[in-house]
């Protein structure tokens, strides 16, 4: 009767601190909510922990409706690692922006509780549920100066395309239950092996990917994100970008190399030119942007295409390659938004031409931006370039042309990324004081580049964790 | 198998025609003659006073989800109530489980003034 319930201890745990967080937020007076933030980090931290001792804990749950699994644990990591960085750096923020308010800590706690919920999913409506945790709770995060109106704006804009992308899900989602008659996901592998795909059947794998391509901001579906990203309060947009991202691979990856992976022939095809199309995109409109948000939204885009690369081979390799990419993707990504956000409270603006001498101004938040957005751009020795090269590595042989666009979207990439770089190097500062970091936003910075910098010197530790999860998932 | 989804595929076709048909048979046969009555909010309704774009107070809202959530407890509580020889202790502690977080939702709204008419 009673489920098995040690494998599910950091949902719980999660679950808990989100209310717990509330409490606090009720008990303690406003104005001396500051330790909040300090506790959120660190129990995130603690529930990292937690995840890490059942690393080897392996099953499933409840009938198989939810799995347990390296590949499951590695995303859960990835997803409380960037919240913990992520409340890090916007402790200052919340303090000063939104008011000090407890609840958005609280929130935050449940968008990753949503996404750890997705990511170990094995069943269409256990997935649908974490996704709607994740995006109700995002929708909020979105709209938290609520005094302003481009926050509310992005927020409306944000239900609309949630609530549209989510019915173009479940409307492909329904198409492929009526086709196998179950909706676990390792259950809908099997079934789809054995039969030849229906006409029917790939309108609703149409469907699951367009209605996951909003989720990830592929190209075509991808213009909500640039407007979001910059209504948003930065932190969030940070969040937004690594976070949901991530979740909506995660989600991505088990419906279509679990569930799908017998008609793999029928869609490889479809996400190789989706990922073209949004490696293309995303750094094309890139160039022209002068809002550091909206460049980052642009390359976050493209970043988005080239993690879809794994997808393509639908191999142990590729999937491996776009856990590893979501990793560093992470880091580098909650590093270049820690900078925007800490430089808005400083100074007010996103503009990237504000950015001039920031290098003098404040030499760590410079670097780190720089080793970001290099990283990004794949430049060795940094971590995009190992993680680019797992990437590419598995769709040589048979998608020749799609490395070809990936390789020379990197190149012009490069342009754009390095022109910040210039502003904040080569430029003379209008206001040359300097801009002080306090110490979560160090700590957040820090932790970003050295990772960043470690993972691209010396990717053999992660390169094996990622490659055992990604075995692990093809073994059932 | 196909035949089952043939049959599926007519009932679209059917429904899109029979549809679009209504719509596009009125917008050709019907005449198009525009009276100050025609244009005004509510055609066969009582004539509206003053500007219809009022805001209405958003406490209305508040009481709205307030009630919802008492509403969403009795659904579950309900089935809970009438198996609840059946399921024993465990069901009991996660029925208590699901209250708490549904109190500390109220505990919260009523904190935050949701209860207050302002």
């Amino acid at each position: 009767m009673i489920p098995d319930l040690s494998l599910i201890v950091p949902e719980l745990a999660m679950a808990v601190l989100g209310l717990m967080v509330l409490i606090f937020g009720l008990i303690i007076p406003r104005g001396s909510r500051h330790g909040l933030g300090w506790f959120a980090a660190l129990a995130l931290l603690g529930v990292t922990g937690l995840v890490l001792a059942g690393w080897n804990n392996g099953g499933n749950l409840y009938g198989n409706l939810y799995v347990v699994d390296q590949f499951s644990q590695f995303f859960k990591i990835t997803f409380l690692l960037a919240a913990f960085l992520v409340v890090l750096g916007s402790m200052r923020y919340v303090d000063r922006h939104l008011g000090g308010q407890s609840e958005y800590y609280s929130i935050l706690i449940f968008a990753t509780l949503g996404m750890m919920v997705m990511s170990s999913a094995n069943d269409f409506m256990t997935m649908y549920l974490g996704l709607e945790l994740m995006t109700i709770s995002f929708i909020i995060l979105v709209c938290f100066r609520r005094l302003e109106a481009k926050s509310l704006e992005s927020g409306m804009k944000y239900v609309l395309l949630a609530g549209m992308s989510s019915a173009v899900l479940l409307y492909g989602l329904s198409l492929v239950y009526g086709i196998t008659g179950t909706v676990v996901i390792s259950e809908v592998g099997k079934i789809l092996a054995m039969r030849a795909p229906l006409p029917l059947l790939m309108l609703g794998v149409v469907m699951l990917v367009a209605g996951l391509g909003f989720k990830i901001s592929a190209v075509p579906f991808h213009m909500w994100s640039p407007d979001i990203y910059e209504g948003a309060p930065t932190p969030i947009t940070a969040f937004l970008a690594v976070g949901s991202k991530a979740a909506s691979f995660a989600i991505l990856i088990r419906i279509f190399v679990v569930g799908m992976f017998g008609i793999s022939l029928n869609w490889e095809l479809l996400l190789a030119i989706l990922a073209a199309v949004t490696i293309i995109v995303g750094n094309l409109v890139a160039i022209p942007q002068t809002n550091i948000k909206r460049l980052l939204a642009y390359s976050s885009i493209a970043q988005a295409g080239y993690i879809l690369v794994g997808l393509v081979t639908a191999s142990q390799d590729g999937v491996k390659g776009v856990l590893f990419y979501a990793f560093l993707y992470v880091f580098a990504t909650v590093g270049a938004f820690t900078v925007a956000s800490h430089f808005y409270n400083v100074t007010g603006s996103d503009e990237i031409k504000d950015y001039a001498g920031l290098a003098q101004r404040s030499p760590l938040m410079a670097a780190v931006m720089v080793v970001a957005m290099l990283s990004m751009a794949g430049i060795p020795p940094l971590a995009g370039f190992v993680g680019k090269f797992y990437l590419f590595m598995t769709i040589v042989e048979n998608y020749l042309w799609l490395a070809f666009i990936g390789l020379i979207m990197s190149m012009v990439s490069v342009y754009y990324y390095l022109r910040v770089a210039l502003v904040m190097y080569r430029n003379d500062p209008l206001d040359s004081t300097p801009i002080a970091v306090s110490a979560p936003v160090t700590v957040t910075l820090v932790v970003a580049m050295a990772v960043t910098l470690f993972l691209g010197i010396y990717p053999g530790p992660v390169a094996e964790v990622v490659n055992n999860a990604a075995h692990s998932f093809f073994m059932h | 198998m196909l035949s089952d989804w043939g049959a599926v595929f007519l009932f679209f076709v059917a429904a899109v025609i029979f549809s679009a048909g209504g719509v596009v048979t009125g917008f050709v046969l019907a005449p198009r003659r525009t009276t100050a009555q025609k244009v005004t909010t509510y055609e066969c309704g009582v004539d509206t006073i003053g500007p219809t774009w009022v805001q209405f107070r958003t406490s209305y809202f508040l009481y709205a989800l307030l009630f919802l959530i008492f509403d969403v407890e009795t659904i579950y509580l309900y089935p809970w109530a009438v198996k609840f020889q059946s399921l024993g202790l465990f069901a009991f502690i996660e029925m208590i489980i699901f209250l708490f977080i549904l109190i500390i939702g109220l505990w919260y709204a009523w904190k935050e003034g949701a209860l207050e008419w302002m």
